[in-house]
């Protein structure tokens, strides 16, 4: 098993504080927002990101410099937020969505052609203009969908620091963002649109 | 166009994730596939709008104070375990490090102290053993006699009651050669003191004897002042201490005996 970056060192002596504070601190909002995503609540955001500054900053000495900071310190957030209360909810859904990728891989899941929306494109795109669709949308996807689009699309983070932040295959990843964007899609389509709204 | 760009794909494309073969072949499929392009606008379209929409909560301002707080905090404060192992040395090589520099601290004061108290001694005796000296001189040079004047100790002794506040034995029989001449009431140190004066052969001695107290201690080893011989002993209400220009063996003699007379036994002869 090939160690991921931050794994692999273990040094006795690790860059200082202020170098801490140099990488962690502009990651300080984006953190927040994915906690308050993920916990739904912002007290318990705010335990999470303090949670997770303080397990970065004990834990930073091992961290390789050079290695990805941004997808270390998500790795930590989420590993956090699993051991939480709402996190271990969280869990049994994972283990669901588990389930549910290996029925996709056995050919019972997601139909490629059922996927996209090809009958009303503009009345779908004026629905993305829609905040508050976008965000019930959003608050719909289970908690893997949602990390993955919140990694993916908020973060603009790869498929590969993904898969190293959720510690899944990118293979999953991938499935999981087709997932998740088609549930968006799903939901938008059930939300009513501003145009529908002029109508009435 | 049969073969569609799969869902899977078409989010790669939006993602920017497909490699560089597999993105020719979007391209060329895109191409030509209406149906796909839509596909692959609305997923581009689609990430843009839910990325605007994921940054939706920003955090409070008192969040941030607080976590540089405990970033300062958890900086200044020791690891629990680096604590813990400093405090594992410091109980063993801190107390001891403690106990060694308490123990050297103690030493040097009380050595400072010995030394200097030792050097006070030293400065009195010399002091003391002046004074007797220059008495002595002094009565040699006096042409007055002594206040007594008696070879008899039962006269010379009790010329002393009422004039010093203690008393003191005389010896019976003093060495060959030795005589008692009389005394005198004199001061050491601003102590009433009895000054005997014996005389062995054409030597004259001064014996001088005083109560014990703090201001006249012991003369110590037998000392040498302008060329006379102090010697000394102590018991435990006197110091005595004879000053005379004969012989030192001579002198010690008769220091023996007046020690001898006053306990009966040999104790102490400088």
């Amino acid at each position: 098993m090939t160690l991921l970056p931050w794994k692999r060192a273990d040094r006795e002596s690790g860059p200082q504080t202020s170098v801490f504070e140099d990488l962690a601190l502009p990651l300080f909002p984006s953190l927040y927002n994915v906690a308050f995503w993920l916990c739904r609540n912002p007290t318990e955001a705010e335990d999470l990101v303090q949670e997770t500054f303080l397990k970065a900053l004990r834990g930073f000495p091992a961290f390789e410099p050079g290695t990805n900071f941004k997808a270390w310190i998500f790795r930590i957030l989420r590993n956090t937020y699993l051991t939480s209360r709402t996190g271990l909810a969280a869990m049994r859904t994972v283990a669901l969505e588990d389930e549910l990728e290996k029925s996709e891989e056995s050919g019972s899941g997601l139909q490629p052609e059922a996927a996209i929306d090809r009958q009303t494109p503009e009345i779908n795109l004026i629905r993305l203009s829609d905040q508050a669709a976008l965000h019930a949308a959003m608050e719909k996807l289970s908690p893997p969908l949602l990390e993955v689009i919140l990694l993916c699309d908020v973060q603009e983070m790869k498929y590969k620091e993904i898969a190293a932040i959720l510690d899944v295959p990118i293979g999953t990843v991938m499935s999981r963002i087709a997932r998740a964007r088609d549930a968006l899609r799903r939901a938008l389509q059930s939300h009513p649109t501003p145009i529908r709204e002029f109508r009435v | 166009m049969s073969d569609h760009l799969s869902p899977v794909n078409l989010n790669s494309l939006a993602d920017g994730e497909l490699s560089a073969e597999d993105l020719a072949i979007a391209d060329e499929h895109l191409a030509g596939c209406p149906s796909c392009t839509t596909d692959a606008l609305y997923q581009a379209f689609l990430k843009a709008a839910t990325a605007r929409a994921g940054q939706r909560y920003s955090p409070p301002a008192h969040l941030l104070k607080k976590i540089t707080y405990q970033s300062e905090r958890q900086t200044s404060e020791p690891h629990p375990e680096t604590a813990a192992r400093s405090r594992g040395r410091f109980g063993v090589l801190g107390w001891a490090t403690a106990a060694a520099v308490l123990l050297v601290s103690v030493s040097v004061l009380l050595m400072q102290r010995s030394v200097h108290q030792a050097a006070i001694a030293s400065a009195e005796q010399v002091a003391l053993v002046i004074e007797v000296s220059d008495q002595h001189i002094a009565t040699l040079a006096a042409s007055s006699p002594p206040q007594v004047v008696s070879s008899d100790k039962h006269t010379v002794k009790p010329w002393f009651q009422g004039r010093i506040p203690f008393s003191f034995n005389l010896p019976d029989n003093l060495p060959k050669g030795t005589t008692l001449d009389g005394a005198n009431l004199t001061y050491l140190s601003n102590q009433p003191v009895a000054q005997l004066l014996y005389s062995i052969g054409k030597h004259r001695v001064s014996v001088f004897v005083a109560r014990r107290s703090g201001a006249i201690r012991p003369v110590g080893p037998a000392a040498e002042q302008s060329g006379f011989h102090v010697m000394s002993f102590s018991t435990d209400d006197l110091e005595v201490i004879a000053v005379s220009d004969v012989d030192q063996a001579r002198l010690s003699d008769l220091v023996s005996v007046i020690e001898k007379a006053q306990t009966g036994t040999h104790k102490q002869v400088n």
